[in-house]
């Protein structure tokens, strides 16, 4: 590290300080003891003033409302996360979504991290998408270095993330059926994401955070176990995707539940950062893919797909094309896939000249991007991380209300968020 | 395991390579910029992908307003929003970057925030998705954005009372810097309990003894 640094001093009292002296916040929190009603904690109003007019807002009560917490460990949270309620009757009015239950601190574990290392650090970020994970943070390096991964590399990559793109997708339709109250997807999903996950498992050597990116192209060649594995799999994947869509798409139940909740306008949704399949579920064709090519997608042969209606169903709707769409790709891919080495010659330990570099890539869940700065240094001075679920939970607020509580699980699965990114 | 090793052959002739210059297609970009927000934009750059600006902070909003709305930019879509450090008597970054689909590449939009006081107007006006970036920014570096309606720490707990991003706040178990440096046992040898190692050696030829 060329930069200096300093042992942090005692912390400074400042005349206005922004947030409460916490010894006094305990005093106030245990002034008030919690309420329970029938094994739902009522939230007391915070146990503090409200800091923000828009936290007062949501802890104001009217007449006949109420506050329940869903969550941190609710099962329908896919993670944990809380969830405020604001509640008059069994209908949401508002929603406060408290996030930071699984705060790792990843970015900054990152910059102490050499290049090499980052690699293997984002991987538990978004747990469903570790490749895709990986593969922004290699393409920003790879910027800041100057060098490009061999051809061959590229088309491995590319294959990897659209397999993963396959089980998260594939898994997310059986999460959806699953808050909603049906079982049996899910565990078709799980059939199909368990040949997938062995299959990168024999090409990466790990079964679900693969550390298989490395800066300047990929750890392994593909083998034949993977490729003998690819190919059982292509056999049947499309049987084994339609058995699946087949409960849930003409399902009468499915529909009644998912028709018309939560719906989200294209306007709104750019407006709130809404990206990847929930953003082309409302009607609009952002693809980061298309957008702005990186890897090979430039030479692959595919549309951007969207849904007119921006609703819980047309978001499902959305990951099943999209679903047969990275099949599709994967063909393409496994057909024009070169010969070749698969890693660019690079040092040990990489010190790239000092520089900018934003990486953007399409997951599973919107746009992920790396923004990684270097000062010359062998870690990266600042390496910030963009995740897609995050940025998508803010549309919470505005999907809920008016919504009964039963249906908030079916909207927010529909999002799709993984806390380990939420919560980086 | 002969499939398990990385073919090396012909990697040497792919060698690092660098665009110096900028891509043709984003000269109407740049053209642009130098037009219509002359007098906010400086230290244009470009990258291989990327468009540079640095906007001062008073005029951010109305030029992230011009970008967003006039039709020849287009940039309708906020990507990211970031914060970086540059260390204790240096200042912070705010860093948006920007997606349009009338430009083949991303805009970066750098805003200069003084260390010592990091306030900066608030873009949740134009974007109400900048909420939870503006939110992460403030729990993480301490920046206040004026105007905001709800800065609230969003990862860590609301008593908390430090800045964890910020270039000055160690790691604990960062060795090298933190107050444990030279201070953990196994840099201390002479506390090291070394006889039974000794009787250990000595007795080591010995048959049945210690391997």
């Amino acid at each position: 590290m060329t930069t200096t640094r300093s042992r942090p001093g005692p912390e400074q009292p400042s005349e206005e300080p922004r947030i409460p002296d916490p010894i006094a916040l305990d005093a106030m929190a245990t002034a008030a003891p919690r309420q329970e009603f029938f094994g739902f904690d009522i939230v007391p109003p915070p146990d503090r003033p409200p800091q923000t007019e828009r936290e007062m807002e949501v802890y104001t009560l009217g007449d006949g409302e109420m506050l329940v917490n869903m969550g941190p460990q609710h099962p329908s949270t896919h993670g944990v996360m809380r969830l405020v309620l604001k509640v008059r009757g069994e209908v949401v009015i508002d929603i406060d979504p408290v996030l930071g239950y699984l705060h790792r601190g990843i970015e900054k574990l990152c910059e102490e991290a050499t290049y090499t290392t980052v690699l293997t650090y984002v991987d538990p970020m978004d747990y469903m998408s570790a490749m895709h994970n990986e593969h922004a943070p290699a393409i920003a390096f790879e910027k800041l270095y100057g060098i490009k991964a061999p051809p061959r590399a590229e088309y491995i990559r590319a294959l990897v993330v659209e397999l993963n793109r396959v089980f998260s997708h594939g898994l997310m339709m059986g999460f959806l059926a699953l808050d909603i109250g049906g079982l049996t997807p899910i565990l078709y999903g799980f059939i199909n994401r368990d040949e997938v996950v062995e299959m990168l498992a024999a090409i990466s050597g790990q079964r679900m955070l693969f550390n298989f990116f490395r800066v300047g192209g990929v750890n392994f060649d593909t083998n034949d176990e993977f490729m003998s594995r690819l190919g059982r799999w292509r056999a049947n994947v499309l049987d084994t995707i339609e058995m699946n869509e087949k409960i849930l798409t003409e399902n009468e139940i499915f529909r009644a539940r998912t028709r018309g909740m939560g719906t989200l306008s294209g306007k709104q949704a750019i407006d709130l950062g809404v990206s990847g399949p929930n953003l082309r579920a409302s009607g609009v064709p952002f693809d980061v893919r298309k957008a702005h090519p990186y890897c090979i997608y430039d030479q692959l042969e595919f549309d951007v797909i969207t849904q007119p209606e921006g609703d819980t169903y047309a978001r499902y709707m959305q990951r099943v094309a999209e679903l047969k769409q990275s099949i599709h790709l994967i063909d393409q891919i496994v057909d024009k896939m070169p010969h070749g080495p698969v890693q660019a010659q690079v040092p040990g330990i990489i010190r790239p000249r000092p520089g900018r570099a934003y990486a953007a890539i399409e997951s599973p869940r919107g746009l992920y991007s790396v923004y990684a700065i270097s000062d010359g240094g062998p870690n990266p001075y600042r390496f910030r991380m963009r995740d897609p679920s995050f940025i998508s939970l803010q549309s919470m607020p505005k999907l809920l209300p008016g919504h009964l509580i039963a249906d908030t699980m079916a909207i927010m699965a529909s999002l799709d968020p993984i806390m380990g990114g939420v919560d980086k | 395991m002969g499939h398990l090793r990385r073919p090396r052959t012909g990697a040497a002739l792919l060698g690092r390579r660098r665009a110096l210059s900028a891509p043709a297609a984003a000269g109407p970009l740049v053209r642009l910029l130098s037009d219509r927000l002359a007098d906010a934009a400086s230290d244009l750059w470009t990258d291989e992908d990327t468009v540079e600006i640095q906007v001062p902070r008073d005029k951010i909003v109305d030029s992230l307003r011009t970008l967003r709305d006039d039709a020849d930019f287009g940039f309708f879509f906020l990507a990211d929003a970031a914060a970086v450090d540059y260390g204790v008597g240096n200042w912070f970054e705010v860093v948006y970057h920007l997606y349009s689909d009338r430009h083949p590449t991303w805009l970066r939009v750098r805003v200069k925030v003084d260390r010592e006081n990091p306030v900066t107007p608030t873009i949740t006006s134009l974007w109400e998705g900048a909420m939870f970036h503006e939110r992460e920014m403030y729990d993480m570096m301490g920046i206040v954005f004026e105007g905001n309606r709800d800065l609230r720490r969003i990862y860590m707990s609301p008593d908390y009372r430090s800045f964890p991003q910020r270039k000055d706040f160690l790691l604990p178990d960062d060795a090298a810097d933190s107050a444990a440096a030279g201070n953990r046992p196994l840099e201390r040898p002479e506390t090291w309990d070394l006889s039974k190692l000794e009787d250990a050696a000595a007795h080591r030829d010995e048959p049945g003894g210690p391997v």
